[in-house]
C-alpha cells in the first residue's frame, strides 16, 4: 500500500472518527468527574449529601456506565473504523449515517445516565441505564457496527489478520450479549437468582469479551506497525483468540462462590478462570517478545509505551485474577473492595491506556496535526502513577478488607471499615491524578479534532498588521 | 476466518454453548422453584396446614424494593449469606443460615449484590432494630454508628426544628433534630423489616449454634440450643448459666472468653486449650482450685507446654461465689464436644473450705496443684 493511498483512506475516515473520538474523550471527562465523586464521598460521606442526584449508590453505577458505554463504546467505535479502514486499504463508506448512529448512541447514553440518577436505575449489572434508552442504543450500536462490517467485507486483501478477528468478535459479540441478557431479564423475565446469574454473566462478559478482545485486537495493530517488526510467535494468536473465545464466556461467574445459586456454576467459573492462563499467556508472549526486541523504540515512541503499559497491565492483573478466582481466595475477598481492582484494571490499566496509545498514534495521521511532546509526556506519567496507585490501594485494601470481614468477632463498622479507610482516601487521592491526566489528554485532542475559531483569526491579524506596516 | 459469516458463526457458537449452560440449563434447574413448607411429608408432599416459604412481600414492601434499587443500595450492600464452608457470615450473625435460591423466588427485584462495603441485609428484618432506629439511620447513619460511611439520606425527610407528633427525634453532636418521614422513607423502612429469612427450607436448615461470638444477635433466639434441652433441667440451667459467665467479660462475668476463646481452642503456646483437655476433663478439685485462684507459669495440656498467665476469673478478679464456678465449670465440661460429670456448689465450697488460708490474688503454679493431687 503507498502512501497516498493510505492517506485516501486517512482523510475519508477523518470527520467520523473525530466524532466519535471527541465525544469519547468527553465521556471520559464525565466519567473521571463522577469517580472523584463517588471516592470523596467514601472519604467523606457528607459531601454533597443534601443532593440526591449524587447519592454514592447512584454516582458509582452513573461512572461505570459512563466510562464503559460512553469512553468504551466511542472510542471502540473510532478506532475499529479507522483500524478495519486502514486494513481492509478502503474509503470509509456511510460516514452520514456512521455519524447519525454515533448522535444516538451519544444521546441514548446521556439520557440513561440522567435517568440514573434521577431514580430509573435497572438492577441489573451494567444494564442499570433505564429500558426506555436501550432499544436506541441497541438500533444504533447494529447500525455502526453494520457500517463497520462493510468495510472490511469490501476488503481489497482477502486473508485476514489477529486485529481482525478481535476487533470483529468484539463488535459482534456485544449485541449477542446484550440480546440474550435482554431476553431473559426483560422480555422474557427469569425468576430468583437465576435473573441474578445473567445480569453477573451479562455484566462481565461485557469486560471480558466486548473491551478486552478489542483492546488486545489494537494491540496486535499497533506494536507491529511502530516496530517496523511481525509480530513474535504469530502463529500462536490464533489460539489465543479461540481460547478466550470458548473460556471467556464462562470463567466470569466465580463471583457467586458459596451464595444461593447451584454449586456448579461457580465452580465451573473457577475452572475455566484458571484455563484461561493458556490465552493471556499467548497473548503476553506475542506482544513482550516482539516489544522487547527493541525497548528502546518503545520508550521513544509514546504511543507504544501506553500500549505496552496496557499489555504489561493486562499479563499481570489477568494472572492476578486467575489467583483471586481460586476458592480457597474468592472466599476472602469475593465482596470486598478488590471488585473495585478487577473493573479498573480492566478498564484504566488496560483498555483506557491501549486507547490512549492508538488514539495519539492515529490523531496525527487523520488531522496531520502533532499533540505537543510535553503534554503527552505529562499524560502518560501522571496516568500510569495515577493507575498504579489506584489499583495497588484498591488490591491491599480489598485483601485487608476481605480478610477483616472473615473475623466475626471484629465490629463491622468501627473495625472492619474504619480499617480501609485509609485506602480510600488514596483512591480519592489517585482519582483527582487522573482526572488532571485526562484533562490534559481531553484538551489536547480537542485542539487537533475541532478547527480552532480563533487560528484563522490570528492568521488575518497577522496579515493585517504586516499590511498596516506595508 | 477469512469469510465475516463463517466467523461470526464461529464466535457465536463458542458463546451459545456458555448461554446453554447458565440461562437455559440454570433456568432448567432452578427457574421454576416454587415456595414450599419447612420440612415434607415422606412422599415429598406438603404437609396439610403448613405454613409456605418464602411469603410475598407486602405491598408497600414491594414499592421500597424499588427504591432500595433507585437509590442504589446494593452498591455496597449485598443480600445473601454465604454457605458455612465459603465464609463466616452465619457467625457474624448476618442470617440463622446460609440463603438459597428458593429465598429469592417471590422478589421481582433480586438484590443479591456483590460488594459488601455495608453489613450484610438479607436478615436484617430479624435484627430487633425499630423504624424509628432505622429512619434514623437512612437520615444520617453517623447519628448512631460514629463510624458509618454509609451516605446519609436528608433528602427523604422533612426536617423540622421542634418537637411534633410522629416526628424522630436525631441527635448528632451538636443539634438535635427532628424529622418527618416520606412516604419513600416509609417504603424503603417498611422493605428493610421485611427482610429476612427466618424459617427452614427442606434443602436448608438453621445452622446449629456452636460458637458465635458475644455481639450476635442470633445468640439470644438460639437458647436453649438442641443438646442442652435434651438434659434434666436442673443441668440445662447450670450448663446456660455456666455459658453465659463464660462469655460474659464485665461484672459479674468470668471473661474466660478472651484467652480461652469461643471456640475453647484457646491459644496455642499461652492459653491452653478447655476442649477436650486433660485438665477439663480431669479431677475437679484442681480446675475448682483454678477457677478461684487462676493459675501461672508452665502448664502441660494435652502433652503440648502453654506459659501464661491466668489471673483469678471474675470481675472484680477471684469474685465469681461458688455456684457461678460450678456453673462454668459445668458448662467447659460439657461444651465443644466434652462431656463429663457436673460440678455442684458443695463441691465447690468444700474445696474453698480447704484452703481458706491461701492469700488472695495468689495464684498457683502446675506443679503446686499437681503434687497436692498426689
Amino acid at each position: 500500500m503507498n502512501t497516498s493511498s493510505e492517506n485516501i483512506i486517512d482523510k475519508s475516515s477523518k470527520w467520523v472518527v473525530s466524532f466519535f473520538v471527541a465525544s469519547a474523550g468527553l465521556w471520559l471527562l464525565a466519567a473521571a468527574f463522577l469517580a472523584y465523586i463517588a471516592a470523596a464521598k467514601l472519604t467523606d460521606p457528607f459531601f454533597l449529601s443534601t443532593f440526591e442526584f449524587f447519592t454514592y449508590g447512584k454516582v458509582k453505577i452513573a461512572q461505570a456506565n459512563a466510562f464503559v458505554y460512553g469512553w468504551g463504546g466511542n472510542s471502540i467505535f473510532a478506532i475499529s473504523i479507522w483500524i478495519l479502514a486502514r486494513l481492509s486499504q478502503c474509503e470509509v463508506r456511510g460516514r452520514f449515517m456512521l455519524i447519525i448512529a454515533g448522535i444516538l448512541w451519544n444521546l441514548g447514553i446521556t439520557f440513561g445516565l440522567l435517568g440514573i440518577l434521577d431514580g430509573h436505575m435497572n438492577s441489573h449489572e451494567m444494564l442499570e441505564m433505564p429500558n426506555e434508552v436501550w432499544p436506541l442504543l441497541f438500533v444504533s450500536y447494529s447500525i455502526i457496527t453494520c457500517l463497520i462490517i462493510v468495510i472490511h467485507r469490501s476488503r481489497r486483501i482477502h486473508e485476514t489478520i489477529a486485529p481482525q478477528w478481535f476487533i470483529l468478535a468484539s463488535l459482534l459479540w456485544f449485541p449477542a450479549l446484550f440480546i440474550i441478557a435482554w431476553n431473559g431479564l426483560e422480555i422474557n423475565p427469569a425468576k430468583g437468582t437465576v435473573q441474578t446469574v445473567l445480569s453477573m454473566w451479562f455484566g462481565q462478559s461485557l469486560i471480558w469479551l466486548w473491551l478486552t478482545p478489542f483492546a488486545l485486537g489494537v494491540a496486535y495493530y499497533v506494536i507491529p506497525a511502530i516496530m517496523g517488526k511481525p509480530i513474535d510467535k504469530y502463529y500462536l494468536a490464533i489460539f489465543g483468540f479461540w481460547c478466550i473465545a470458548a473460556l471467556a464466556p464462562w470463567s466470569v461467574v466465580h463471583h457467586l462462590e458459596g451464595g444461593p445459586v447451584p454449586m456448579w456454576i461457580p465452580a465451573i467459573g473457577t475452572v475455566m478462570s484458571i484455563a484461561m492462563i493458556f490465552p493471556i499467556a499467548v497473548a503476553s508472549t506475542n506482544f513482550h517478545a516482539t516489544a522487547f526486541k527493541d525497548i528502546g523504540k518503545v520508550w521513544d515512541s509514546l504511543p507504544l509505551r501506553f500500549i505496552i503499559f496496557g499489555t504489561l497491565s493486562y499479563t499481570f492483573s489477568s494472572y492476578i485474577g486467575v489467583i483471586f478466582s481460586l476458592p480457597a481466595v474468592a472466599k476472602l475477598t469475593q465482596f470486598s473492595i478488590i471488585n473495585e481492582f478487577h473493573f479498573n484494571q480492566r478498564v484504566y490499566g488496560f483498555f483506557s491506556m491501549i486507547v490512549f496509545g492508538v488514539v495519539y498514534h492515529m490523531l496525527p495521521k487523520i488531522t496531520g496535526k502533532e499533540i505537543g511532546k510535553t503534554a503527552k509526556s505529562f499524560h502518560f506519567w501522571t496516568s500510569a502513577f495515577g493507575v498504579l496507585i489506584l489499583l495497588l490501594s484498591y488490591l491491599i485494601g480489598g485483601l485487608t478488607h476481605g480478610v477483616l470481614a472473615q473475623q466475626p468477632s471484629l465490629d463491622w463498622a468501627s473495625s472492619v471499615i474504619s480499617s480501609i479507610k485509609p485506602y480510600f482516601l488514596i483512591t480519592e487521592f489517585a482519582f483527582v491524578i487522573l482526572g488532571f491526566s485526562q484533562l490534559v489528554f481531553v484538551v489536547n485532542i480537542w485542539k487537533v479534532l475541532v478547527p480552532n475559531p480563533f487560528e484563522d483569526f490570528s492568521k488575518n491579524k497577522k496579515f493585517a498588521g504586516k499590511g498596516s506596516t506595508a | 476466518m477469512n469469510n465475516i459469516f463463517k466467523f461470526a458463526f464461529g464466535i457465536f457458537s463458542t458463546l451459545a454453548i456458555a448461554w446453554l449452560a447458565f440461562v437455559v440449563g440454570a433456568r432448567i434447574q432452578f427457574g421454576d422453584l416454587q415456595p414450599t413448607s419447612s420440612f415434607l411429608e415422606e412422599d415429598g408432599s406438603i404437609p396439610k396446614n403448613a405454613d409456605i416459604f418464602p411469603q410475598a412481600l407486602s405491598g408497600i414492601a414491594q414499592q421500597g424494593a424499588q427504591e432500595y434499587v433507585a437509590l442504589g443500595c446494593a452498591t455496597c450492600h449485598t443480600q445473601q449469606v454465604r454457605l458455612v464452608d465459603s465464609g463466616f457470615d452465619v457467625e457474624r450473625g448476618w442470617g440463622k443460615r446460609p440463603s438459597v435460591a428458593r429465598d429469592y423466588v417471590l422478589q421481582n427485584e433480586v438484590n443479591i449484590g456483590n460488594t459488601r462495603i455495608g453489613p450484610d441485609l438479607a436478615n436484617v428484618g430479624l435484627r430487633e432494630y425499630s423504624d424509628e432506629w432505622l429512619h434514623q439511620h437512612l437520615f444520617e447513619p453517623q447519628s448512631l454508628i460514629q463510624e458509618s460511611i454509609c451516605p446519609p439520606s436528608p433528602f427523604l425527610y422533612d426536617i423540622k426544628d421542634s418537637k411534633g407528633e410522629g416526628l424522630i427525634e436525631v441527635i448528632a453532636e451538636e443539634s438535635t433534630r427532628y424529622i418527618a418521614p416520606s412516604d419513600r422513607a416509609n417504603r424503603v423502612v417498611a422493605y428493610l423489616q421485611a427482610l429476612n429469612q427466618d424459617y427452614e427450607l427442606p434443602e436448608m436448615g438453621f445452622v446449629e449454634e456452636e460458637d458465635t461470638s458475644e455481639n450476635s444477635e442470633l445468640e439470644v433466639a438460639s437458647v436453649p440450643d438442641l443438646n442442652s434441652s435434651q438434659l434434666p433441667s436442673w443441668l440445662a440451667d447450670q450448663i446456660s448459666s455456666g455459658r453465659e459467665i463464660y462469655k460474659k467479660v464485665g461484672p459479674g462475668g468470668g471473661g474466660c472468653v478472651t484467652c480461652h476463646q469461643p471456640t475453647g481452642l484457646g491459644q496455642p503456646g499461652i492459653f491452653p486449650p478447655l476442649a477436650d483437655s486433660d485438665w477439663v476433663l480431669g479431677d475437679k478439685e484442681r480446675i475448682i482450685k483454678v477457677s478461684m485462684y487462676g493459675l501461672m507459669g508452665e502448664i502441660e495440656v494435652n502433652g503440648l507446654k502453654y506459659n501464661g498467665a491466668m489471673v483469678p476469673p471474675g470481675m472484680p478478679m477471684g469474685s465469681l461465689t461458688d455456684q457461678q464456678i460450678a456453673d462454668v465449670l459445668t458448662y467447659v465440661r460439657n461444651e465443644w464436644g466434652n462431656s463429663a460429670s457436673s460440678v455442684s456448689a458443695d463441691e465447690v465450697a468444700h474445696v474453698r473450705s480447704t484452703i481458706k488460708d491461701r492469700g488472695a490474688m495468689q495464684m498457683w503454679t502446675a506443679a503446686e496443684l499437681n503434687t497436692a493431687e498426689q
